[in-house]
Formats: structure tokens, C-alpha cells, sequence
């Protein structure tokens, strides 16, 4: 009996160890854009995206069904523009988010107001905050946020596609001949990016060289002269809606620029490119397509 | 307050000469100005390529940056801050009131809540111009109703019926700025602030500022005794009513076509006319005409070093003429004393 005990003890000792390591098993941990762990003991069942393209990413990751709240302009795909919105990025119902009850809100580093981020911490709601700035990052997103749900083998399938396609891209243009490109942001005022931003590095991934990708800011007002000295060859607008010719009939107004000598005056529609989600992997396609067809020309 | 700074100074009445010589000289000052705005930009053109371009010479890209960008930029430029200053000269004498500008009666913003609402819709540059316009004239329309009301007419019931319509409009635009999705903002703030990017045409407000300096200049005597009072001119016969009247209606149209050029530029309007007097005294007759000049040429300066301080990148043009008057102002203030 005396002797048997330890065994017991033992035995129990053991027990604890093997449900305390089974709870750490469970326990689902990422870590945000924001350089915060975020930590989930069960999957998130009630989730809240706080921007646009962070709805994009849940749903790509498999997590679509968990949304429950979305915010303005939400509209991709297009189940996601019928679920309940809890007021624009930039200024949140928060009655309404908390009345929803969430277990995890995706919030937006830049895009949304810190003050109501910190007051949904404080009443005890994780924020896992995104804003992907590279094409790994975009890929992490969505395994992070599929880990955080519970989906995690469909995150990394959507992962590894993006990847793999993006990785196809990189391999067939990598040697191709350079294409000195414009992209048109806004038209008024004229806005542009640089190379730091997404797109700057969708437009070298295809073998084009952003006439202003050096300068300083991530999304840079030019004027008109400037880009008539740097000269493109190839401009590309995004903007407004999804089919917006005006922007590039402007440019005809400058015959003596190249792209307009030779028509390599493309528009890509923003959503596909301006949206830090898996589609930026067909609006790349599309801008490689255009900067072959330009390379055509020549 | 009213009248303080609008007292007809000691330095009299100017000769024939010294108007003449005042103009003069502010007149070289702008055409040096024009010339600084079109030799300078974010591109390098050789100043002797420029100047060969404006007498039909130079090479297919000096031509196309100075006469199609440069040229019509500088000389709406010219004309916005010709038509705010003579504008807000003319505020300053209707209302009898020295913090009086051309928005002060709610102008600026009845053509923001155009321009803005154009853009929402999403509307070309031209129909956003139209919109502004139309929205600047229902504004002076909607005060020039209120004001008139059932007779009794005063400059304070107008300036408060301006003031008050003009918070009003300012309700409008934080509505629909707040209203707006965040991708359009940047457009709406520059416009906001006064842009002249997107100025093309100088013609229209250009033809106005040389027609209204004709029009006022004959009527200077009649606003020097109009600036120091409606009772005193109506003593001296001065046909008060409808003088004021006219000042309001061209103060506005002028006002118009500068806010549908280049947005709403502040400071021009409200610190050009009291620069001048501090310098030259208060004399509408050399002050109007000499507020179209300085006007412009502070404008087209201010414009010229937004595109080019961090070129290509570009400031907001109302911010570096606020930089450059301010000190000017604040000097000549202490100066005075």
C-alpha cells in the first residue's frame, strides 16, 4: 500500500502533465502585423474585419462562415457585402461592434482608429491587427488568420497558390526586357506610388521599372511635368470603379509621350490590385499581360 | 473695430505720378514673377530654351512643358490672386470691416458643397468647375435674398446673414467630407485648400480681372467715401444703395470664377488689401488696381515654389501663400506702428 502510492502519484502527476500540455496544444497563437501575440484558447467562432481587404483575407482563408460583421466597402466577395456593417474603417460603431459580441476583432494597423482599437482591448476583445506589405506577407495573412479560426489547412492551400503563382510570375519575367511604367493612383490631385508599396512591387515583379518608384513617400503627388520628363512607357490607371477610361484619355492630351505614341495606355481595375488580398494575384497577372503586350510594341 | 484700419491715411491723396510709378513698379514685379513661374518647374529647362519657347522657338518638350502646363498654370495663378485680393478689397469697403475676405459671406463654401458634391458623383474636372460655380452663385444669390429681406438694409445684417450662411455650408462640407468614401478625401481636401493642378483655360478670369479693374477704377472716389461710411456718403451725395449693391454682386462674381479656377485659396483675399494700405495708404483708386497686381504676383510665386519645393512631389498652394504673407504682414504691422 505504502509503496504502491508514489506510483499513484506518479500516475496522477503524470495525468495533469498530459492535459496541461493537451490545453497548450489547443491554444492557437499568431502573431500580428502590429508585433502583438495574439493567443485563442478555442477557434474563433464570431469574427469582426474592421477593413476591407482583412474580409477578403478571412474569407480566402476558409473563414468566411465565422464573419459576422464587416465594415463600408466591404464588398468582396459578394456574400460579404449582405453581412451586418459596423460602420466605416475609419470611424466605428463600437456599440454595435461590442453588442455582437465578437471573440476576435482583425483590425486594420493604419487604417483604423488606435483610441477605439485600445477600447475594444480593454474590454477584454482580441485584436489581431493586418496590414500585409509584401507578397509573403499577404501569404501569412491567411494561414495566420485561417490558424486563429480553426482553418488551418484551408489557409495554407490558399497560401501556397499565392505563393506558387506569384513565384510563376517572378520566373517567367525575370529576364524579360525592363518597361519604364507610370501608375496612375488618383488623378486629382495626381497621385502615384513608390517601390515600397504592393503595386511598385507587382509592377517590378513583371519586369517594369516604377518612373517614381525612389521617392520617399508610399503614395507620392506628382505633377504633370514630371511625368513628362521621366516619359513612361507604359502608364497603367486604377481609380475609380471598375472600368474607367477618362484618366487615360487625359493623357492624350501629351502626344509626345511615349505611351501615348503607342497606345500602352492600360487600366487595371483597382479592386484586383489596390487590395492587399490573394486577388492582387490576378491584378499582377493582368499588369505582366499589359507590360508584354507593351513590350510588343516596341 | 470696423473702420480702424480703413481710415483714409495720412499719406493724402497720391498724383497722377506717384500712381502711375506704384503700378509701374508693380507691374515689373509680376511680370518678373511670370517669368520665374515658367522658367521653373520639376523639369530642367534652360532659362534661354524658355524664353525661346514664348517667341514660338524651342523643342517639342520645352514646348509642350512651357505652353501647355507651365504658361496657363501661372497665368491662372496671376488671375485667382488678382480677382480674391481686388475681391477682398471690395469686401473690406462694403462691409466696413477689416476681417471681412471674399468668403466671409459664405461664398467659398456654397462652391465647395458644389465642387464636392461633383466629385462624390464622380464628375469630370470640367462639370466640378460648372458645379462650383453654380454652387458660388446660389450662395451669393441665397445671401443677397436673406439680406435684402423686407427693406431695412444694413452691412451688418448682410455680414451676419453672410456669416451665418456660411456656417451653414460649413456643416454642409465636414457632411459630406465625413460621408465620403477615404479614397476621394485627398482630391476634396486639395480642393479644399486651393489647388491649381488642374486650372486650365486662365481666359475667362483673366478677361474678368482686367474688366472689373476698368470698372472700379472710375468708381474710386465714391468707395473712399463709401469706406468711411454709408451716412456720410449718402451726405456727399453718393448714390449708396446701389453702389453697394454693385460692389456685392461684382465682389462675388470675381469671387466665383477665382473659387471654380483653383478651389478656395485663403490669406490672398483677406491680407492683400491691408498690405497695400499699410504701404500706399487708402486710396481705392490706386488700392484696387494695385491689389490685382500684388495679388497675382504673390499667388503665382506661392504656386511656383508648391510645385517646386519637393518636386515632383507638390504642396497645397494655400499653405506657402499664408508662409510668405504672414512675416510680410506681421513686419509691416509692427512697422506701422
Amino acid at each position: 500500500m505504502t509503496q504502491r502510492l508514489p506510483g499513484v502519484v506518479g500516475l496522477l502527476l503524470m495525468l495533469m502533465a498530459g492535459l496541461v500540455e493537451q490545453a497548450a496544444a489547443d491554444e492557437a497563437c499568431a502573431i500580428d502585423d502590429a508585433e502583438q501575440e495574439i493567443c485563442l484558447t478555442v477557434p474563433a467562432e464570431r469574427i469582426v474585419a474592421l477593413s476591407p481587404g482583412a474580409t477578403e483575407l478571412l474569407f480566402a482563408a476558409g473563414a468566411g462562415e465565422q464573419v459576422v460583421a464587416v465594415v463600408d466597402h466591404s464588398d468582396y466577395p459578394p456574400e460579404a457585402s449582405e453581412l451586418p456593417l459596423v460602420g466605416s474603417h475609419d470611424r466605428l460603431d463600437l456599440e454595435r461592434l461590442v453588442a455582437l459580441q465578437p471573440d476576435l476583432v482583425i483590425g486594420w494597423v493604419t487604417g483604423n482608429p488606435a483610441g477605439q482599437m485600445e477600447r475594444l482591448e480593454r474590454l477584454g476583445i482580441p485584436v489581431f491587427r493586418i496590414e500585409p506589405r509584401t507578397f509573403e506577407g499577404i501569404a501569412t495573412a491567411l494561414e495566420r488568420l485561417a490558424l486563429l479560426a480553426g482553418r488551418e489547412a484551408q489557409g495554407r492551400l490558399a497560401a501556397e497558390r499565392f505563393r506558387q503563382g506569384l513565384a510563376e510570375l517572378a520566373a517567367r519575367y525575370a529576364d524579360a526586357p525592363p518597361v519604364p511604367v507610370f501608375y496612375q493612383v488618383w488623378d486629382s490631385p495626381l497621385m502615384t506610388v513608390n517601390d515600397e508599396h504592393l503595386i511598385g512591387k507587382v509592377v517590378t515583379l513583371c519586369g517594369g521599372v516604377n518612373v517614381f518608384g525612389g521617392l520617399a513617400r508610399l503614395v507620392p503627388r506628382i505633377d504633370e511635368e514630371a511625368l513628362l520628363v521621366a516619359d513612361p512607357e507604359v502608364i497603367l490607371a486604377g481609380g475609380r470603379g471598375e472600368a474607367n477610361r477618362r484618366w487615360l484619355e487625359d493623357w492624350q492630351r501629351f502626344p509626345e509621350l511615349t505611351a501615348v505614341a503607342r497606345d500602352n495606355l492600360f487600366f487595371i481595375p483597382p479592386s484586383l490590385l489596390q487590395r492587399p488580398t490573394p486577388r492582387l494575384l490576378e491584378g499582377s497577372r493582368r499588369l505582366c499581360d499589359r507590360l508584354e503586350v507593351a513590350r510588343g510594341r516596341r | 473695430m470696423a473702420g480702424a484700419s480703413l481710415r483714409v491715411c495720412a499719406h493724402g491723396h497720391p498724383t497722377l505720378g506717384q500712381l502711375a510709378l506704384t503700378l509701374g513698379l508693380l507691374a515689373a514685379a509680376a511680370l518678373a514673377a511670370l517669368i520665374v513661374a515658367v522658367a521653373l518647374g520639376s523639369a530642367a529647362v534652360p532659362l534661354t530654351d524658355s524664353l525661346a519657347v514664348l517667341v514660338g522657338g524651342g523643342d517639342d518638350m520645352s514646348r509642350t512643358l512651357i505652353l501647355e502646363l507651365r504658361l496657363p498654370r501661372a497665368l491662372a495663378a496671376f488671375a485667382t490672386g488678382g480677382l480674391l485680393a481686388v475681391a477682398g478689397a471690395l469686401m473690406q469697403v462694403l462691409l466696413r470691416n477689416p476681417l471681412a475676405d471674399p468668403y466671409v459671406l459664405g461664398l467659398s463654401g456654397g462652391a465647395a458643397v458644389g465642387a464636392l458634391l461633383a466629385m462624390l458623383a464622380g464628375l469630370g474636372s470640367a462639370l466640378v468647375s460648372g458645379s462650383a460655380f453654380v454652387g458660388a452663385l446660389t450662395a451669393t444669390l441665397l445671401v443677397f435674398g436673406l439680406a435684402h429681406g423686407t427693406g431695412s438694409w444694413t452691412p451688418s445684417r448682410l455680414l451676419l446673414t453672410g456669416v451665418v450662411v456660411a456656417s451653414g455650408w460649413g456643416a454642409v462640407i465636414t457632411l459630406i467630407l465625413s460621408l465620403s468614401p477615404a479614397r476621394q478625401l485627398p482630391g476634396m481636401l486639395y480642393w479644399l485648400m486651393g489647388d491649381l493642378a488642374h486650372a486650365r483655360g486662365p481666359g475667362v478670369a483673366l478677361g474678368l480681372l482686367v474688366l472689373v479693374c476698368l470698372l472700379v477704377v472710375p468708381l474710386g472716389r465714391s468707395l473712399n467715401v463709401l469706406a468711411r461710411g454709408g451716412l456720410q456718403a449718402a451726405a456727399l451725395g453718393v448714390p449708396v444703395r446701389r453702389l453697394e449693391w454693385l460692389v456685392y454682386l461684382l465682389a462675388s462674381l470675381m469671387t466665383a470664377v477665382a473659387v471654380t479656377t483653383a478651389g478656395s485659396i485663403g490669406f490672398v483675399g483677406l491680407v492683400v488689401p491691408h498690405l497695400l494700405r499699410l504701404v500706399l495708404g487708402n486710396d481705392q483708386r490706386l488700392i484696387l488696381p494695385a491689389c490685382a497686381l500684388a495679388g497675382g504676383t504673390l499667388l503665382v510665386l506661392a504656386d511656383t515654389l508648391a510645385r517646386t519645393v519637393i518636386a515632383p512631389e507638390q504642396l497645397p498652394v494655400g499653405v506657402i501663400t499664408a508662409l510668405l504673407g504672414v512675416p510680410v504682414f506681421l513686419f509691416l504691422l509692427h512697422r506701422s506702428r
